[in-house]
């Protein structure tokens, strides 16, 4: 397998560019005094671009740490006997990183707009604090003068860095560890996950991933690189400044990092640079202090309006247009195309979960019931989903459920993943039971679900949808390697190669999903949830949208995953499913109607009844 | 707008250094169309009163203009954190307006020198006028903005009342820098049983609360005591309501009738810019002209030899008769004056607004030189 | 200041600033429940009803010329920004409509200082407004308790629009569930564009009924943007009687930890809207319509 990355290209150009940087700018006639403050709105919107740009979480509340962080180091500085630099980002480090911890727990209770409204008001509490409440330990509107320029203590030796020259130097070192571990972050399984969080944080929890300690990891981590920023704030500046804590220095960050490009990691070092040369031209050069903020707000807008993805961003996109106008294109291939290839007999590798960890469930098929659900109700208010069903699967079974639209066949799955908990009713599991837990939980002992409306990572890759499904198995549900590698996952690209050819997407692995075909998509779709090896996998239509011709080919492609599993399928075309399925249960109006073989049910006059009208539509 | 005013003064002052202006050469004989052969030229940005932009001006100044001074701050929490980039930077800094304890007190600089008056002058001065006008054990309330300017001057003023008359404060109200509803504050103060409102805020938070207190009826209801004078607070908010009130400042523009060279600065200042100075312009206009003196007398630029200058602590001119740096703390040591507001049909035109009412000499009214401190850092 | 007399006028004072702070976040609330945008220019709405107020009242002179001019001002600026900008974020990433909308409020407010200043502007109260009022059992500033019933008077006729208008069965039932609207057969377009004019709006009328008592200044409605979502979050997102709830337990919060120490007022709110996301995420009469 190929790995994506050429290693540390982007380490070694930061590297030069750090180097060359100072050299190349006194060539222009820009002070260090203007770098050195890029750098650290540069090392800060690192980790908000882990928390925004990969993780999809837009934090309005960055000054709360940046703050705080400054204010921990500051304060160490000028008011105890302590005056090594690097001992006091330590500390401010913990800080924010603790103080991160905590509002992660409060603001990650909800997501979205909710969130970044949330962040806001918990800053806004900081702000507060650190005025009169605080004031004792942060000088209040006073903030602490007198902050010590960095130095180094080498044991033997001290380097201090006193003058902006020798302190860009400092800075320039802080930053290229930033970027060093935040690129391997990214690169890590961890950073794999967060992106999926980022475009389908359903989908990721669905495949049996922790999203709220991923999220909470994340938004520590951003907290821990806003912290130290702030401490190399007050170094800079001699000065750590109350302002920190205003809602304009979350704003700042937030519209550096817009304005540089999210999801880059370099795009705020670049939004920092904008500002602050827009900054200094108006304020300085033109003498025009009171508009360079209003053309900063109307060139913020139209970025967010036209350019999304920022300088950086929009550097990438020129890059791609101009290597799509130098290389021929790729012939594109056609989704039936591939199904119509024989599937390559590939083993997955399976079950290795349920009661029993470990092989021997593999060598000899299990028997009895793995699924039962009791007496299983669902109520919305005043209405009735599902009522008292029971419900059991046993292993290796196929079991088709059909009813007509209305009937609760959705819900009844939902409440089978535990993405709906049942308001009454249990449902176990291989001897578990399974009742009112999380759906990342059910998916690790081995229940999965491949959705009815695809439920992808639009922004990623094939092989990336399919390693995020198959990380699952392989790490767990939680698991903190921040700096591991993608290769040091066992067996992860066999898993995504065997799972890939089995829904026969192994040419298509590294096109964006974007670019897929439905029916690819759709294959896809199911391919995330074989990814997990599941011991039991529900699919929920999967024909649904689907062109005659591609309904043929997915349903040969079923029957070949068929075997040896145990899958529960819900779909409204009776004529693929009864070809597929041994025992049918058949909803009407939230309740079990009647349950029998295919052959039983076709010839069943109730059943007959409940369709009149309703199915034949639907399945021609 | 104090602050534009402060400027102002300063602008003056350099255009009279470089022209050699008489009143100029009054203050700073060794003038002579610029310092030492060179013309001044004055560097502006915009701090709002917010010490982080001011921090990151005065360094863009440092480091793109090679700039000798630095000045300027109408908050004190500027002058403190600037005080610590000079000596940090090792450049001389000039505060403007600033009125807290500290900036020549326990945050002195060696870098820093302070021309203006500060809240421990502005207690000395109005106590005894306080206590000699409303007698003694009475009830104050303060509103004390929550930076060291204010917190300093409430304490100096609350303590000289208390040790020297044995009033009460009922409450000290301390408020956000740029608080707009002062309600739940002035709600607490009527309900306090004071008889006097001693309001301690500066600039737009002074003239809100101000106006908000008379919206409250706390104002005729209490006597409001302004004890370190805000520029532009009486036009603002109306002679109605700073009408009889008591506070203390450093200059007024009609002590021209009494001080030569006060009339001269105030003609001039007067014909450049269209109104009669106020206290900030006043303190730019002579911290600037000390300044010059110091570097013509020294015959150096080096910060070193400027401050050796200042730290002579001679006594030299200023626009109110003769006046020092001290060398310990580098404080001026300079007269102030207790000004009582006049009614709208007293005012002789409209910037009449205030009576001297007395006027102190410097060594009177400072505290003992190791009383706030200050220690001195290395040159 | 723990008297009987100073918790009933700090009551009051709640009163005052809650229900100015409940419509204003009635405004954020409604656009937020039907179109799903969260306007962070919305402190932007509130200081542009101050300025076009203020505007009107130095031409005419008129109080209550300041106060319809003010609040048809922002309607209209809300309308254009509907229409000229936030139409076009509906189907990109809520985040983008945050950072457009920040933006905005960034442009509106720099762009009032470029024109207008730093310095306060004052809008006098009208003159029988001017004062103090004995209420009996304490004295008021006359024009405080006309804003009081002012202030009340309009999110009456917020409720009448909500609860008795059919763009207000429609506004609810996008709150409800914002895939339904769509299928009604309804031009959503134009039930957005005055969505959001009406909600600009309730934030601009309560600038300009603000300005006679602080006096307007550019940032002036920084601070309100702010409380503004702690009282949404604590009543509820996306729900009108949660905003007004919100604003009232906001205000008597923030006055009456002003009783004890006027610089805990605002860290006990704070704490109590973090109580409230613990054990109430949706807040207190919020619904499970929107994320």
């Amino acid at each position: 397998m190929n790995r994506r990355h050429r290693p540390f290209v982007a380490e070694i150009l930061t590297a030069i560019g750090l180097l060359v940087a100072p050299f190349v700018l006194r060539w222009l006639g820009v002070p260090p005094n203007t770098i050195n403050p890029i750098l650290i709105f540069g090392l800060l919107g690192i980790g908000f671009d882990l928390l925004f740009g990969f993780t999809g979480l837009l934090s309005f509340g960055q000054s709360a740490f940046f703050g705080s962080g400054g204010m921990v180091a500051a304060y160490v500085l000028t008011r105890t006997s302590m005056d090594n630099t690097l001992v006091a980002l330590l500390v401010a480090a913990v800080a924010s990183g603790v103080i991160g911890y905590l509002v992660g727990l409060v603001a990650l209770r909800r997501t979205g707009i909710y969130f970044a409204m949330i962040t806001v008001a918990i800053a806004e509490v900081f702000f507060f604090a650190e005025f009169n409440p605080l004031a004792h330990w942060t000088g209040g509107e006073n903030g602490l003068p007198g902050v010590p320029t960095p130095n180094l203590r080498l044991g033997f030796t001290t380097i201090e860095f006193t003058t902006n020259e020798q302190m860009y130097w400092f800075f320039g070192a802080c930053y290229f560890i930033g970027i060093v571990l935040a690129l391997r972050i990214v690169r890590s399984p961890v950073g794999l996950i967060l992106r999926a969080i980022r475009d389908n944080p359903l989908r990721a929890s669905a495949l049996g991933h922790n999203i709220h300690g991923y999220k909470l990891a994340v938004f520590i981590v951003a907290a821990i690189y806003t912290g130290i920023a702030g401490g190399l704030l007050g170094m800079m500046q001699g000065f750590m400044p109350p302002d920190a804590f205003k809602f304009e220095t979350s704003g700042e960050i937030v519209m550096q990092t817009a304005i540089g490009g999210a999801g880059t990691l370099f795009g705020p070092l670049l939004g920092a640079a904008v500002w602050i040369y827009l900054s200094d031209l108006f304020k300085i050069t033109l003498n025009l202090g009171a508009m360079w903020k209003l053309i900063l707000g109307i060139v913020f807008v139209l970025l967010v309006m036209f350019l999304r993805r920022g300088i950086a961003g929009g550097l990438v996109d020129l890059w791609g247009l101009a290597a799509a106008r130098l290389l021929p294109p790729r012939p594109a291939r056609s989704g039936v195309e591939d199904a119509a290839a024989p599937p390559p007999a590939v083993l997955l590798p399976r079950a290795r979960r349920g009661s029993g960890v470990g092989g021997p469930a593999d060598e000899a098929p299990r028997t009895g019931t793995i699924l039962r659900a009791s007496d299983l109700s669902k109520r919305y208010g005043g209405i009735i989903a599902n009522r008292n069903i029971d419900f059991e699967v046993d292993y290796g079974e196929i079991r088709g459920i059909i009813g007509p639209n209305g009937a609760g066949k959705s819900t009844f799955f939902k409440m089978l993943t535990c993405e709906v908990a049942p308001s009454s009713g249990t449902i176990t599991f291989e001897g578990n039971d399974i009742t009112g837990r999380d759906v990342s939980d059910v998916c690790q002992l081995g229940l999965t679900k491949s959705y009815q409306i695809n439920q992808l990572f639009e922004r990623l890759t094939v092989r990336q949808n399919l390693e995020i499904a198959a990380l699952g198995v392989l790490r767990g549900t939680f698991r903190l390697d921040l700096l591991g590698s993608m290769s040091g996952v066992e067996g992860l690209d066999g898993h995504v190669a065997g799972t890939a050819a089995l829904v026969n997407l192994t040419p298509r692995l590294d096109t964006a999903v974007s670019e897929l075909a439905y029916g690819e998509k759709r294959r896809l779709e199911i391919g995330l949830a074989l990814a997990t090896a599941p011991s039991l996998l529900l699919l929920d239509e999967p024909l649904a949208g689907m062109s005659p011709g591609e309904r043929v080919d997915t349903v040969a492609l079923l029957k070949s995953i068929a075997k040896g599993r145990t899958m529960i399928i819900i779909d409204h075309d009776m004529d693929s499913l009864f070809e597929l399925v041994n025992r049918v249960t058949v909803l009407q109006e939230g309740s079990i109607l009647v349950e029998g073989t295919p052959d039983e049910i076709r010839a069943d006059r109730r059943v007959q009844e409940a369709y009149l009208g309703g199915i034949e539509g639907e399945s021609a | 707008m104090q602050g534009e005013d402060e400027r102002k003064g300063m602008e003056l002052a350099v255009e009279h250094i470089n022209t050699s202006h008489p009143l100029m050469k009054e203050l700073a004989p060794g003038v002579d169309n610029g310092l030492l052969g060179k013309k001044l030229e004055i560097l502006v940005a915009d701090s709002a009163a917010n010490p982080n932009q001011a921090v990151q001006a005065e360094q863009s100044f440092i480091n793109q203009n090679n700039v000798m001074m630095m000045t300027g701050s109408t908050s004190s929490s500027v002058a403190v954190a600037l005080n610590k980039l000079a000596d940090r930077e090792k450049i001389i800094y000039l505060p403007g307006i600033s009125g807290s304890n500290d900036t020549t007190g326990k945050d002195c600089a060696r870098y820093g020198f302070r021309q203006g008056f500060f809240g421990e002058m502005a207690a000395n001065a109005i106590g005894p006028t306080l206590v000699k006008n409303f007698g003694e054990n009475r009830k104050a309330a303060y509103m004390t903005p929550d930076y060291t300017y204010g917190h300093t001057v409430t304490e100096s003023v609350s303590t000289y009342l208390r040790d020297h008359a044995g009033w009460e404060v009922v409450t000290n109200q301390v408020s956000p820098l740029g608080t707009q509803d002062f309600s739940q504050y002035l709600t607490n103060i009527a309900n306090s049983g004071a008889d006097f409102l001693i309001n301690v805020n500066w600039g737009r938070d002074a003239v809100l609360s101000t106006q908000q207190a008379a919206q409250f009826g706390i104002i005729p209801a209490m006597t409001l005591v302004v004890p370190y004078q805000i520029p532009f607070l009486a036009p603002e908010a109306g002679p109605e309501l700073t009408e009889g009130v008591f506070a203390c400042t450093e200059f007024w523009w009609t002590l021209e009738d009494e001080y030569p060279l006060v009339k001269q600065f105030v003609e001039a200042f007067q014909e450049k810019y269209g109104y009669r100075p106020e206290w900030g312009a006043e303190n730019g206009y002579v911290a600037f002209a000390h300044w010059a003196r110091m570097i013509t007398e020294a015959n150096s630029f080096y910060p070193a030899d400027v401050i050796a200058q200042y730290e002579k602590g001679e006594t030299i001119p200023s626009l109110m008769g003769d006046v020092f740096y001290r060398p310990e703390d580098h404080q001026c040591v300079r007269p102030v004056c207790i000004v009582r507001g006049k009614a709208r049909s007293e005012m002789q035109n409209d910037e009449d607004f205030w009576e001297v009412v007395e006027v102190l000499s410097g060594p009177d009214v400072i505290q003992p030189v190791d009383y706030l401190g200050c220690e001195l850092g290395e040159i | 200041m723990l008297s009987w007399g100073n918790f009933i006028s700090q009551m009051f004072n709640g009163l005052v600033s809650g229900a100015l702070l409940a419509l204003i976040a009635s405004g954020l609330t409604i656009i937020y429940g039907t179109l799903g945008v969260l306007n962070l220019a919305h402190g932007a709405m509130f200081m542009l009803g101050g300025y076009g107020g203020w505007i009107a009242y130095t031409y005419t002179g008129s109080y209550t010329v300041a106060v319809a001019a003010g609040t048809i001002f922002v309607l209209l600026v809300g309308v254009a920004m509907e229409r000229g900008i936030i139409r076009h974020f509906y189907n990109r990433p809520p985040e983008d409509q945050l950072l457009v909308t920040f933006g905005l409020g960034i442009v509106f407010v720099e762009g009032v200082r470029l024109v207008f200043g730093s310095l306060i502007k004052m809008t006098p109260p009208p003159e029988i407004f001017r004062g103090i009022t004995n209420l009996g059992f304490m004295v008021y500033p006359t024009y405080r308790i006309a804003a009081l019933v002012i202030v009340v008077v309009a999110l009456g006729a917020l409720y009448l629009i909500l609860y008795r208008t059919r763009i207000g069965m429609i506004v609810r039932a996008g709150i409800e569930d914002s895939t339904m609207v769509g299928s009604l057969g309804i031009n959503v377009f134009k039930v957005f564009m005055l969505v959001f004019g009406i909600g600009a709006a309730a934030a601009g009328f309560a600038g300009i009924v603000n300005a006679p008592i602080v006096s307007i200044a550019p940032d002036v409605g920084d601070r309100y943007l702010v409380l503004t979502f702690v009282v949404v979050i604590i009543g509820g997102v996306g729900s009108f009687p949660g905003a007004v709830l919100g604003g009232l337990i906001a205000g008597q919060l923030l006055s009456l930890t002003s009783m004890i120490d006027p610089a805990y007022s605002e860290i006990v709110l704070f704490v109590a809207m973090t109580l409230v996301l613990m054990f109430r995420p949706r807040g207190l009469l919020g619904t499970a319509g929107r994320e």
